[in-house]
């Protein structure tokens, strides 16, 4: 204990070493603070937009609810607000926050022309990505780490202390150990001290940010490895602060970018065009065809509107509506085809952590605050689901030709928020436990053979 | 005079030949080689496929357009039009905000939509590591290169005591200074060559624009040459050529890596309105002017009664055109007026916005130089708001020649449960066609004044050798 009082004081006596940790804090605060006021900013416009919604909602009832209004008007220029608020622990990683919208608007018309739109983002102030504890983590604790460890043992030998330090009574590597613990002790406490008071001020859940906590320590200890096994190598400081940032830009920029472009290549997303162009087809097609069609699958999927007053006329909500329906139905295969392309994008990105901790790392930080594809697209089914609820909701007044009244604006169906879908990967969790672990490992067998 | 010379050159020799037999400077070199030119060849291929998908998307939703039935002009009113943004060839070195903005817009009748499916929406997290692109390369990757190379240039020298041999023999340090600045210069020049080729051969095959190639190859090479002369002068300031190497990856890493993060943090508390917010705002605008089915509307009953004049009729049922098709054409300008209106007002934000950021390009060459690559590969928030509003004339015009085949094809009367007019008329309709813009015009001023910063970045470094050299002169003694 009092050795390591002592280790703490020398540690802290190098002004290179203090001020990085300090800079590390002061990173990690700023960044804590920046993803807690960029989820209150989104929670604010979720509010702004809901009120803006409110005054629209208002309007279309006054216009629309009549004591004989139509409920195929109702329906038409009837939005509803669906909104997706950032996790509690969102703060720690925005993800893809900034450029997925978390709110959409949809009618009872064509869910797959619908779903894909997008919010006003600014792309210039997103190119870089969001200022948060995640990138504090990913990109900036390695760095401090390796101001850290790159003189551990070079540092010593350079100040000529090596050999009297080797003739201790402490057995070969454990010294060295220590020294690591000690660093990995202090860098992790100044990055998570932050953490935990952004995740109590933000109400996170405890076990997600133990989660988050692990993944951090795991990442942290990965980096105090690498900078222990290059530092045993016996080479001059210099060359380790080379080598060590070498391996940070191989790790944290080169892979992942490479990584990202054989991915797009492999895994082509342009499906998404195709099914929208394909649902315009269907639907547009509907005029030029009988009623029949329409109606006739479609009364085959919904039995109950079977024995309704059938449709007639030139134009008829019935008819119009169904042809929306049976739109969505028609590219069900393209959507889930999609789907399952993105699915894929993610899937290889998590087996990215494989080879890179910082593709491990970030994957997992962003599953767990739900911030990521997958959350966008958690989001998109929440919608799915909402539009059916709006379907059963119309579909009797449309289908009974019930007159749609200022009270029915009441009773419409609200948009119930998502169930969060934060989880933690089995994949990359592995990936990163693995090279955490073999690089430890070498790490220690190596740095028990440096002697002076 | 030629002594001077001799001496520079004979020190720039020196130099080179130490990098030259360090094996980790060589082998980085030609890693960040190997790296240039499979992202200037992937960049290449890439750029190529994904214009190929959006030319392959935008002939097949013409052909689909051209193809309809014989219908009513307002059906295909709906119908709509997809348009795709073509990617500018010179994309293929920096893909500036192409990923992050949507490339396909659906045109149709009184809405204006988003533009959709940008890549990032449809990318894992993978896309934030950044894109690997031969900019992307030459802005984060080349200054830590120079900076490995060149942190022990003076430093290394001070610490080996060759510094003060060298003085004691008669080499003046402001020539030393000179040779090494000499050296790191020809490096940058090395390390430029592959993407500059890659740009020069693009621009003499006439695959890509000259001018802007050219401009972006000078740009890099200012910006490579601010990092050479900074590089060598902390080595020449620190006592050790580690505190040279911990001072300048500081520096790469405030201006390369935090700064571009944290800046937009503080821009994004200026305020912008959502989409679904304009939305709504349009729509009380467009209720506050009138309603075209309220037949004691003031503003559509003197648009009726003006028509009516126009036309020389007493009521709409006289009228030689289709009445219903004019009040959509008058119902579609004022849309239309305001669409431009929030549009011009929602760009004006983002702008604001951006220039809060790019302000810093003073503080932060790499800022400016981002900037300044992105508008010459006519990849910037720039060239996508072009697009947008080229989109935008378009879908009026499109949206109005469909509404005067109702006013003219369609009869004011007795037109029938189901009117339809011919098929071939769908033909006629022009399609989108994208004018690229040319960069240098639209973009020339920003391009200018962010050359201006680094140029003067460049010379305010170099200004700084004579100082520096006085104060190893003092050091050496």
């Amino acid at each position: 204990m009092i050795r390591l009082r002592y280790e703490l004081r020398l540690l802290l006596r190098s002004k290179v070493s203090f001020a990085a940790l300090l800079l590390l804090l002061a990173l990690s605060l700023a960044a804590v603070w920046a993803g807690l006021s960029a989820s209150a900013r989104q929670n604010a416009v979720i509010d702004r937009v809901a009120a803006a919604q409110g005054r629209d909602l208002a309007a279309a009832a006054k216009q629309y609810g009549k004591p004989d209004g139509e409920a195929g008007y109702a329906a038409y220029y009837t939005f509803h607000l669906t909104s997706d608020r950032p996790s509690s622990l969102a703060f720690a990683a925005m993800g893809q926050r900034d450029i997925q919208p978390y709110v959409l608007r949809v009618r009872l018309l064509g869910l797959q022309a619908q779903l894909y739109e997008t919010e006003t983002i600014n792309p210039e102030l997103a190119l870089p990505g969001p200022f948060d504890f995640a990138f504090v983590l990913i990109y900036l604790a390695p760095l401090a780490v390796i101001v850290l460890m790159h003189d551990l043992v070079s540092g010593e030998r350079e100040a000529g202390r090596l050999r009297v330090l080797s003739a201790l009574p402490t057995p070969p590597g454990v010294l060295w150990l220590q020294r690591a613990a000690l660093r990995l002790g202090l860098v992790l406490s100044v990055l998570l001290a932050p953490l935990l008071v952004g995740a109590l001020v933000a109400r996170a859940p405890i076990a997600g940010v133990a989660t988050l906590s692990l993944v951090a320590a795991l990442y942290v200890a990965f980096w105090t490895g690498l900078g222990l096994w290059v530092g045993a190598w016996g080479r001059r400081s210099a060359f380790n602060a080379a080598a060590l940032v070498g391996s940070w830009i191989v790790l944290v920029l080169l892979i992942p970018a490479l990584g990202n472009a054989v991915l797009s290549r492999a895994v082509p997303v342009g499906r998404g065009v195709d099914l929208t162009l394909a649902q315009r087809e269907a639907v547009h097609h509907a005029w030029d065809v009988p009623r029949e069609a329409i109606m006739d699958p479609f009364v085959a999927k919904h039995p109950e509107w079977k024995g309704t007053p059938p449709v007639g006329g030139r134009f008829h909500w019935k008819w119009y509506y169904a042809m929306h329906e049976m739109g969505d139905d028609s590219v069900a295969g393209q959507v889930a085809a999609y789907r399952a392309s993105l699915a894929a994008r993610q899937g290889w990105t998590e087996r990215l952590g494989w080879l890179s901790p910082a593709a491990a790392a970030q994957s997992l930080v962003h599953r767990i605050a739900d911030s990521d594809l997958p959350a966008h697209l958690a989001y998109q089914d929440s919608i799915a689901a909402f539009h059916r609820r709006l379907q059963a909701f119309y579909y009797p007044y449309i289908f009974n030709e019930r007159p749609f009244q200022r009270a029915d604006f009441d009773r419409l169906p609200a948009y119930a928020p998502r169930a969060p879908s934060g989880s933690t990967p089995v994949v990359p969790l592995l990936g990163l436990l693995a090279l955490t672990a073999a690089i430890c490992a070498g790490a220690v067998s190596c740095s028990r053979r440096t002697t002076g | 005079m030629k002594g001077r010379f001799d001496l520079i050159g004979r020190v720039a020799r020196e130099e080179w030949r130490a990098l030259a037999r360090n094996r980790v400077s060589v082998v980085a070199g030609m890693i960040l080689a190997a790296l240039l030119v499979s992202a200037a060849v992937l960049g290449v291929e890439q750029r190529n496929a994904i214009e190929a998908t959006r030319e392959h998307h935008q002939a097949s939703s013409d052909q689909q357009f051209d193809a309809q039935p014989a219908r009513h002009p307002h059906r295909m009113v709906h119908y709509g039009q997809f348009v795709f943004r073509p990617l500018s060839t010179l994309a293929f070195f920096d893909r500036g905000v192409d990923s992050f903005t949507g490339h396909t817009v659906f045109l149709e009748g009184h809405r204006q939509n988003s533009a959709n499916f940008s890549e990032a929406r449809q990318s894992s997290l993978l896309l934030r590591f950044g894109e690997l692109t031969p900019a992307f390369v030459l802005q984060t990757l080349a200054p830590l290169l120079v900076i490995f190379l060149a942190y022990g240039a003076v430093a290394g020298e001070r610490e080996r005591g060759t510094l003060r041999l060298m003085a004691a023999q008669g080499l003046a340090p402001s020539h030393m200074l000179a040779g090494k600045l000499a050296a790191y210069g020809g490096m940058v020049g090395l390390i430029l060559a592959p993407p500059a080729l890659a740009l020069l051969v693009a621009a003499l095959v006439g695959w890509a624009p000259p001018g802007p190639a050219l401009l972006l190859v000078l740009i890099y090479g200012l910006h490579l040459a601010i990092w050479a002369v900074a590089a060598v002068l902390v080595s020449a300031l620190a006592r050790r050529s580690r505190d040279a190497l911990i001072v300048l990856v500081s520096i790469w890493m405030v201006l390369v890596v935090l700064m571009p993060r944290t800046l937009p943090e503080a821009a994004a508390r200026l305020p912008a309105p959502t989409r679904i917010e304009t939305d709504i705002a349009i729509h009380e605008d467009l209720a506050k002017i009138g309603d075209s089915h309220d037949p004691d509307d003031p503003y559509f009953s003197a648009f009726k009664a003006k028509t009516l004049a126009k036309y020389g009729v007493q009521r709409v049922e006289d009228l030689p055109v289709q009445w219903s098709g004019l009040v959509g054409m008058e119902g579609e300008r004022l849309t239309s007026q305001l669409f431009d209106r929030y549009a011009r007002e929602a760009f004006a934000r983002e702008q604001a916005q951006n220039g809060l950021v790019r302000g810093f390009g003073v503080v932060s060459p790499v800022i400016a130089l981002r900037q300044a690559s992105m508008s010459l590969a006519g990849t910037d928030i720039e060239s996508h708001q072009d697009f947008l509003d080229q989109v935008e004339r378009y879908r009026y015009a499109f949206v109005q020649a469909l509404n005067l085949m109702q006013v003219e094809q369609i009869p004011n009367r007795d037109a029938g449960e189901d009117p339809r007019i011919s098929a071939d008329n769908w033909k006629r309709v022009p399609s989108f066609a994208y004018v690229a813009p040319d960069v240098l015009r639209v973009a020339g001023d920003r391009v200018a004044a962010n050359l201006a910063i680094l140029t003067v970045w460049l010379v305010a470094l170099l200004a700084l050798v004579a100082p520096v050299a006085r104060r190893l002169r003092k050091d050496a003694r």
